[in-house]
Formats: C-alpha cells, sequence, structure tokens
C-alpha cells in the first residue's frame, strides 16, 4: 500500500490509482471536470493541477517542481510530495473557472443543471467573483444530437467525458469534438444521431447543463426533487438507480453507483421506462364479486375477507385444487408471505411462477465486447426479480409447476382455485390465460391495470408499482438487493406488500427489513444482502 | 416565593393643591382636543377615498411584468415559488414559443390568500418579473377567485405599469459578471482568424 503525503498529510492510498482519485478518496476537495473513475483520463480540464516535489537537477534535492501536473495523470508512488492548498494551485484553477465561465451564458436560471451544476460549485468554491471579458459572449445555438438529447453548446466546458463515453462504455461512438482551440465543439456525425441504448448516461456524465434530457427538460427544478435510492425493474441485471420524485409524483431515474453491477451506468430502457407508474387507469381500489354483484370493501375487511373466501374454498374443494401464479415483478417479501398465506391454508396447493418477458437478446456493451472487456449489460429478460422468485419456491417445496404446465393442467380442469399475481408493465393476459379464467370458483387477482382476468375475479387487489414496493429483488447474478420505497400508491390503492403482511396474520406496518429478517431464519440466504457503497460525491 | 427585602415600597407623590384641583388638567386636555378640530383630518372616507401610499414599496398584490415585446417576462425558473416562505406560488414551466427564449411559465398561480405579502418572490425573481403592486384592495366571492393566474397577473401589470414602472433589467446583466451591456464592436472576421 503506497503512503503519499497530501499538504503535509500522509495518506495510505491503493495502488494503481491516480493521485487525484487519492486525494477524493481521503475527503479533499480537488476540482475536476474531465476525471471520471469509470473512464479513461485525458487530463484535458487542467483544473485538478498540482505541486509535486521532484529532484532538482541541480542538487539532486528533491524540491517543489516549477511546473504543475495534473493529479489525474499521475499515478501514486510511494514516498511521493504532492500539495493543492499553495497559491500557485490556487491561482491556476482560478485561471481555469475564468475561462470556463468566458462564454458561458449564465442563464443558470433557465438551465436545468442549476443545483447540481458543477460549474456554480467550482465557481463559487475556487473561481473569482468577478469576470474581466468586456466583449460579447460567443453564441452558439443549441443542438439537437439524438432523439432524448439536447446540446447547449455554449455551456459546454469541453471536458469530452460524453466523447469517451460513447467510445468507451456503450461503444458506439457517436459523439465527436469538431473545430480546434476556442472553436472546437461536441458534435455529432451527420445522419447518426445519440441513438444507443445507454445514451442517457451522457446527460448524467455532463458536469455542466451542456447536454440535458429532452424529457426531463423544464420539467422540475432539481432542488425540488428527493432521491430515493432503488433498484431498476426494467431487467434481470437489476441495477442501482435514485429515484427522483417530488410530492408523489415521479420526475426521472438516474443511476446509482453499484461496483460490478451496473458500475456508473443504466440503459435508456430502465431511464425511460417508468411513465406506466403514474398511469391514470392504474387499479387502485380492491373489488369483491359475489355472484354478480360487485363492492369495492373497505381495506381494513380485506383481509379476514380474503382468509374467508380460501379457507372456504379449501373446505369445500380441497387443498391440492389451489394454485398461486408469482409474478417475477414482485419483491421477495411479498412472494414469501403469499407462499405463506397459502401454504398456511393449504399444504398441497401448488406455487406456480408467472410468465417471465423477454425482449430481444442480452446485449452486451460496449457493443462486440465479450468476457472482461464488457461494461454493461441489458438483460433479455425484462423482469426484475425471477431468480428471487425461483429461490423462495424452491425453498417453500411441494407442488411447482412453470407457467405452463399450470396453465396446461388449469385447462383440463385440475385446478379450481387461483390466486394471479401480475403487475406487469405492459399487458400481460393473453387469450389462452384469459380463457383459464372460466375454470376457477375462486380466483383471487392481483394487478395494476384491467385485463381481461378481471371480469372473472372473486377477488380483485390493485398492486404496485416498483417504486411502490418495498423489499428485495435478486438479479440475474443472483445478488439480493434490497430497496426502499419511493412513492405511494394512488390514493385507494394499499401497497401488495402491507395487505399481504395483514392477510398472513401480521398486525402493525408492513417493513421490508422485519419480513426478510423472519425469511433469513427459514431461507439463510436471504441474510446475504448486496448493498453497493455510497456514491463517492466526486464522481459526478 | 417574594423575599420581604425585594419588595420595593413607593409611596404616591403628594399633590400640589393646584392638582387637587384638577382643573388645570382638563383644561389643558380640552386645549388638545379643540386644536385637533381645527387641523387637516389624518382619516381619509375609504372607499370613496383612498391613501397615497408610497408606490415604490408598498407590498401588495402580485403582477407578473412584460418585457419589451408584451411577452410575459417571467423565466419560470420557480426561484420565486422556492423562496416564498407560504408556499404559493405555483409554476408549470415550458418550451417558450419565442425563438430568443428558452423557457416560459405555462401555468403560473398565486394564492393570495396563503401569500403572507412578505416579498420574498420579488427578492428572488432573478429578472424582476414578479413584483408587488400598491393594489391592496382586491376582493373575491370564492376562495378560487382568490388563486391569481398568469393573465390575471399580468392584466394587474397592465393597470399598474402607468403607477409603478418595471425595473427591467437584462437577464445577463447581473452587476459583476462583466456583461455588463456594453457595446463593443466584434473584430472582423478575418481579422480574428
Amino acid at each position: 500500500m503506497p503512503r503519499i503525503i497530501i499538504d503535509g498529510r500522509p495518506i495510505d492510498c491503493r495502488e494503481d490509482i491516480s493521485v487525484l482519485q487519492a486525494a477524493l478518496d481521503a475527503g479533499g476537495d480537488v476540482p475536476h471536470y474531465c476525471y471520471h473513475p469509470g473512464l479513461s483520463i485525458v487530463a484535458s480540464c487542467r483544473l485538478c493541477l498540482m505541486e509535486m516535489k521532484v529532484p532538482n537537477p541541480r542538487t539532486q534535492e528533491p524540491d517543489w517542481s516549477p511546473k504543475l501536473l495534473p493529479a489525474c495523470q499521475t499515478p501514486v508512488r510511494d514516498g511521493m510530495e504532492v500539495r493543492f492548498h499553495s497559491e500557485r494551485v490556487r491561482e491556476n484553477q482560478r485561471s481555469c473557472m475564468e475561462f470556463f465561465l468566458l462564454n458561458h451564458p449564465l442563464d443558470c436560471p433557465v438551465c436545468d443543471q442549476s443545483g447540481e451544476c458543477w460549474l456554480q460549485d467550482y465557481s463559487f468554491k475556487f473561481g473569482r467573483a468577478e469576470s474581466r471579458m468586456i466583449d460579447e459572449k460567443c453564441k452558439n445555438p443549441k443542438k439537437d444530437v439524438g432523439p432524448h438529447t439536447l446540446l447547449y453548446q455554449d455551456r459546454c466546458v469541453m471536458c469530452t467525458r460524453c466523447v469517451r463515453f460513447t467510445q468507451e462504455i456503450s461503444g458506439t461512438s457517436e459523439l465527436c469534438v469538431v473545430n480546434r482551440g476556442s472553436r472546437c465543439e461536441i458534435d455529432a456525425f451527420p445522419g447518426k444521431p445519440l441513438a444507443n441504448p445507454l445514451q442517457g448516461n451522457v446527460v448524467d456524465l455532463c458536469p455542466v447543463g451542456a447536454l440535458l434530457d429532452k424529457q426531463f427538460l423544464f420539467r422540475q427544478r432539481v432542488w425540488l426533487l428527493t432521491s430515493t435510492p432503488s433498484i431498476c425493474a426494467g431487467c434481470a441485471t437489476g441495477c442501482a438507480i435514485w429515484v427522483d420524485h417530488n410530492q408523489g409524483t415521479l420526475w426521472r431515474l438516474r443511476p446509482r453507483y453499484n461496483p460490478g453491477v451496473n458500475d456508473w451506468w443504466m440503459c435508456d430502457d430502465g431511464r425511460f421506462g417508468w411513465r406506466y407508474v403514474h398511469d391514470g387507469k392504474r387499479i387502485a381500489a380492491p373489488r369483491v364479486r359475489r355472484g354478480s354483484e360487485q363492492t369495492t370493501p373497505d381495506w381494513a375487511a380485506v383481509p379476514q375477507l380474503v382468509r374467508f373466501r380460501i379457507e372456504e374454498h379449501v373446505r369445500r374443494h380441497g387443498g391440492a385444487t389451489l394454485a398461486a401464479v408469482l409474478s417475477p415483478f414482485m419483491t421477495c417479501e411479498e412472494a414469501w408471505l403469499l407462499i405463506r398465506v397459502l401454504r398456511d391454508k393449504a399444504p398441497a396447493s401448488t406455487l406456480v411462477l408467472g410468465p417471465v418477458p423477454t425482449a430481444g437478446e442480452t446485449r452486451h456493451f460496449p457493443v462486440g465486447a465479450t468476457g472482461n472487456t464488457v461494461k454493461f449489460t441489458i438483460q433479455a429478460e425484462k423482469c426484475p426479480n425471477r431468480r428471487g422468485i425461483e429461490l423462495l419456491l424452491a425453498a417453500a417445496g411441494g407442488n411447482v409447476l412453470t407457467f405452463e404446465q399450470f396453465a396446461e393442467q388449469a385447462g383440463k380442469g385440475e385446478f379450481k382455485g387461483a390466486w394471479i399475481v401480475g403487475g406487469y408493465p405492459q399487458p400481460w393476459v393473453d387469450k389462452a390465460t384469459a380463457k383459464l379464467a372460466a375454470q376457477f370458483e375462486l380466483l383471487i387477482v392481483q394487478d395494476i391495470f384491467e385485463n381481461d382476468l378481471l371480469p372473472g375475479a372473486a377477488i380483485v387487489l390493485p398492486a404496485c408499482a416498483w417504486a411502490e414496493r418495498e423489499g428485495c429483488f435478486v438479479n440475474a447474478r443472483g445478488l439480493i438487493q434490497p430497496f426502499q420505497r419511493a412513492l405511494n400508491p394512488p390514493a385507494g390503492a394499499q401497497r401488495d406488500g402491507q395487505y399481504l403482511y395483514e392477510i398472513a396474520g401480521f398486525q402493525g406496518l408492513y417493513s421490508g427489513v422485519r419480513v426478510r429478517a423472519m425469511m433469513a431464519e427459514k431461507i439463510p440466504a436471504f441474510a446475504q444482502l448486496h448493498e453497493p457503497p455510497p456514491m463517492p460525491r466526486h464522481a459526478h | 416565593m417574594i423575599r420581604d427585602e425585594d419588595i420595593i415600597r413607593i409611596a404616591a407623590p403628594r399633590l400640589t393643591a393646584a392638582e387637587r384641583l384638577y382643573l388645570p388638567q382638563v383644561l389643558d386636555g380640552m386645549k388638545t382636543t379643540l386644536t385637533h378640530l381645527f387641523r387637516r383630518p389624518v382619516t381619509v372616507k375609504y372607499p370613496e377615498e383612498k391613501r397615497a401610499l408610497r408606490v415604490d414599496n408598498h407590498r401588495g398584490l402580485h403582477r407578473l411584468n412584460r418585457d419589451e415585446q408584451g411577452r410575459v417576462a417571467c423565466v419560470a425558473c420557480f426561484m420565486c415559488s422556492t423562496a416564498c416562505p407560504a408556499h404559493c406560488i405555483h409554476i408549470v414551466a415550458g418550451d417558450a414559443p419565442w425563438p430568443d427564449r428558452e423557457k416560459y411559465p405555462v401555468q403560473f398561480d398565486i394564492d393570495e390568500l396563503r401569500c403572507i405579502y412578505c416579498g420574498m418572490c420579488e427578492e428572488a425573481c432573478p429578472v424582476d418579473a414578479i413584483e408587488l403592486t400598491p393594489e391592496y384592495d382586491f376582493v373575491g366571492t370564492t376562495r378560487e377567485q382568490m388563486v391569481l393566474d398568469k393573465e390575471e397577473l399580468l392584466a394587474v401589470y397592465d393597470r399598474t405599469c402607468g403607477l409603478k414602472p418595471r425595473k427591467n433589467p437584462r437577464i445577463t446583466g447581473y452587476p459583476g459578471t462583466g456583461h455588463r451591456g456594453q457595446s463593443v464592436p466584434r473584430p472582423p472576421a478575418d481579422e480574428a482568424t
């Protein structure tokens, strides 16, 4: 472990990192734009320049070098001594900030980045209070670089993070730097817009307001948003994300640092795939049918009612005729509670993993990467928790079927009762599945949208979108990732976890942590959770 | 408990003979009353008459200013609604329909019943688009009427701009940022290269 001296303070740091990374890890605040731990190093912004002790050619004594050196490009070496708190370094930071702001339009009031802008933060901390520029600023019109992204060139600081991202992570190289010197600009090649499946990350990577998301543009100011850590439910990769919401409305998703799973990135399918959460057509109240009469019971009566219907069914037809279809969109905790309810009332009942939606093939990035060079993966399996449900079904034992087997046996009339959990963002009930509804005397459906199963259902319970759930998902690599609830379900609805918790006979508020502790006693795998370290603030 | 030594006992001053007569004091009071009879009254016959207010700093009804071209001057930056301690400003921002402007308020509502007329919105506004006017006598028969929308706030500007003209700064013309609005001739293109 090399030991280096930063500003007179000895610091033990990791091998093979840059001095900048070591200084940031040690809690120092060194300004930088072009450096990002997930991208290659170009040392182009010149903000992180430092002073270093090198041997004086005359005396061979170590002395402060007359030239400033970029901290991001200098690897750590045992015994080296550097300093950031010197007048020359500060003067460089002030001058750099002055150059960055020369042509900057200072339109912070209308810029979406303000509030999370590193040009604002650094000019406040390291810049001058006043600009000496008296010439008129160069105006550079905004450019449409892709279907989801706008480029405001006059706000750009030319850190080239976006260019490096398209070259190194997505591997599609749509963006490039054109022209030279003070005229250089970021641009996309003619006829080749920025449209790769990871392009949304360039907006997060951009330290200033140059690259902005069209869908989020002008919708909210960032300081009004609350960020809740969550897990993306778009595919089986299980990217760690931030859910940014304000007063119960979701506004955007951002990737959260999760080394080995999604690092700093997320795909556009996940990033823009949350709109269904605020769909007005969502089921928001429980419904109960007896004969032709349909009522909306009070939530307080629901647990007793569901328990009574299941007990009545078991008395009349026996427990073996009962089946539960568990959706891969449920959290492990909810699925465990449902299995517990069912197996408690009818130990011979059948458990089924619901249909697993897939789209295309699993895609690796950079494009064409294999093995160790893969930096990001979009899974073909478009659900977050197939492995979690499989783990629970294996632990539960007894009668377990695949959805195809279940559909076949149900078609023959072997099941008289079913509890079917949906929760799919896309319509999932095909004609064959809808026909099965007629086979059941007791059908309990838990779903978010209206579908063809509902007319035949005895009890309909509203399901939640993932941002309203709380629990854990098991991703494609088998990592058990817990996440928090970001939003409340639509008015009138209750969280799946809450009513399943009450149906299972517990009282009080559902808590993912408490249920997980009970699960871990029965299934030891759930004691080991994968929680990523907090996002390093410098990896902005 | 109050200790006896902490109590200071004060005796009432003895009145002189003239004071005990009470008449000089009564006459003194009558003098004040009589002088006021011949002064101009400080009250006004509201609502037929209205007091003259200090137009520049009276914090009354809000208005949304118009720019030189008559468009709403607000750039929908949400600074006023962020600064508002009463949370009475609701803005929905959108893409401006004009080529020289980026962002504008699609919707701009102020709940005048919720407002505490502190003037923080005016302080926070980077383009001096929201201002408080000397207008104080606004009424409504329902709560909804007291929530003014963008058009109503612009109408307030139209009727008060004669009384209190807009301060009217440029968006990037903050002092100290270098852009001081001087017109500096740019060098010809061939010289610049």
